[in-house]
């Protein structure tokens, strides 16, 4: 008898693992589509070193941990299709990266991987404040929904070159 | 055979593609505007015929301004990162000088005759570069308060049209010292700039480079403007229009001035590759025009001054 409701126990904690594992996959696939649906806002957070852009990030998501993982990936892809406008800080409007509209289609499987989870963005950001999310930066904007502020760092010299060596975007010295 | 002949023409055809496929790339040059300069005391003052004149004295402003060689060198930094190195202004003044220095030295072993050298080709010995990057700012101090209010202007030297901007205010500052405020401002600029600057040379591309064709004539010409040729007496000037709208980039410019003694065109875009496939700027371009007008009916002899990538000039009765 007590081994089977070990047995039992086993499966049905398998089978939690399980669900809770596919919840996570399916929260992350929902805030990957966030992305896709540009459903993020990047603003400027003051002047960083040369070649990089300081960023705020909000990301919205139904649990908190998955808007900041979110954040870098979200940055990236607003430093190449959103960009952002000044500010305070000294901050200046700043065009994204890719000025073609049908970029993003017309590359859509070079992008896919790139912004993959694991994927190659994320050799181009870093958290700043070591990830730490200021407690204003941290709004409940509906019942079940969060706006994350997170601050990070994008090498935006960095991603350009990238993006001019795949041939998404022309180099400025490009055809002299 | 006939395999290393196939390799040898796939050579030929890529070192020909590499050869002719590169646009003139333009120079750049930073250089400080004269509201900068006047408002840093770097200007020089003469009497022309009664009237003050202030001209810019850019030297003395690379001798004793350290600010301005900071932004200038930061800027020449952040280009060359982007694969386009500028000119140095301050350089291209000091190789003038020298250049300038040795020619009047200069002397032939046989005849001891000097280096010939025209009013005109004295004219020409400034500093130039295609592309004029005009610099300014000033500092706002408003108590201890600081903050650099910066411009940065791409000019098209030749068309005078502003191509690229960046302008804007820093934040303020209780704290920090000038030099960290102005490298703050080039920081935040420059990708704005480089960004209209990019829009400029795809729409360059896209539609032809930008240039200015004027058309002069000699005092003792006997012909002008509106001397009519061929067998319809068309006018010259309207002859010279057919030309532009037939070789021009989608036929495109503009007729901004035309008397029977001169004419000037503006907004003319010519192709950035000729039918060779070589890289093509406004004199090559009115060279085509030059030809035409020295060949049967017209027999019109004239000679093609040019200056920089962007204007070209024909002056009719002779060379």
């Amino acid at each position: 008898m007590n081994k089977f409701i070990t047995k039992i126990g086993l499966v049905v904690l398998l089978l939690l693992c399980f669900s809770f594992n596919a919840n996570a996959q399916r929260k992350k696939k929902l805030a990957n589509k966030d992305t896709q649906e540009w459903r993020y806002d990047v603003e400027c957070e003051g002047i960083a070193k040369q070649g990089s852009k300081l960023v705020k990030v909000w990301s919205y998501s139904k649990n908190p941990k998955f808007a900041v993982a979110q954040a870098m990936k979200n940055a990236v892809h607003g430093m190449v299709f959103k960009g952002y406008a000044g500010g305070g800080n000294g901050c200046t409007p700043f065009k994204p990266l890719v000025s073609n509209p049908s970029a993003e289609k017309d590359h859509a499987e070079f992008f896919k991987t790139f912004f993959s989870d694991g994927g190659e963005f994320r050799k181009y950001v870093t958290a700043a404040a070591d990830g730490n999310i200021a407690p204003g930066d941290r709004l409940k904007v509906s019942k079940r929904e969060y706006k994350i502020g997170v601050v990070v760092n994008v090498t935006t010299d960095q991603l350009r070159k990238k993006l001019e060596a795949e041939g998404i975007i022309r180099a400025l010295n490009s055809g002299f | 055979m006939k395999k290393n002949i196939i390799v040898l023409v796939g050579v030929l055809m890529l070192t020909i593609s590499f050869g002719f496929g590169q646009a003139k790339k333009p120079t750049i040059m930073v250089v400080p505007s004269d509201v900068w300069c006047n408002q840093n005391g770097y200007m020089l003052g003469f009497n022309n015929q009664g009237t003050i004149v202030k001209v810019p004295d850019y030297k003395r402003a690379f001798q004793e301004n350290a600010e301005v060689l900071q932004v200038i060198s930061q800027i020449n930094g952040m280009m060359a990162e982007r694969g386009f190195p500028l000119k140095n202004m301050e350089s291209a003044i000091k190789t003038l000088e020298s250049n300038a220095a040795e020619d009047n030295m200069r002397s032939s072993k046989d005849t001891g005759s000097g280096v010939s050298e025209s009013p005109i080709d004295a004219l020409k010995k400034v500093a130039k570069a295609d592309i004029i990057m005009q610099l300014t700012w000033t500092i706002n101090k408003t108590g201890p308060k600081k903050s650099v209010n910066f411009n940065l202007q791409g000019l098209d030297a030749y068309t005078d049209k502003q191509i690229a901007t960046a302008t804007g205010t820093g934040a303020p500052s209780f704290s920090a010292e000038v030099p960290v405020l102005l490298s703050e401002a080039v920081l935040s600029h420059m990708d704005n700039f480089t960004g209209s600057l990019q829009t400029h040379f795809d729409d360059m591309f896209e539609n032809g480079r930008e240039i200015i064709v004027r058309v002069q004539k000699w005092d003792d010409w006997d012909g002008d403007l509106e001397s009519e040729y061929g067998d319809d007496d068309e006018e010259l000037g309207i002859i010279i229009e057919d030309w532009l709208a037939d070789n021009a980039v989608k036929g495109r410019f503009n007729t901004t001035d035309m008397t029977a003694d001169m004419a000037l065109f503006e907004q003319v875009r010519i192709p950035l590759f000729n039918d060779k496939g070589r890289a093509m700027d406004a004199r090559r371009f009115v060279r085509g025009l030059s030809k035409m007008l020295k060949s049967e009916p017209y027999a019109i002899p004239n000679k093609l001054v040019m200056k920089g990538l962007g204007r070209a000039t024909i002056i009719l009765g002779g060379k």
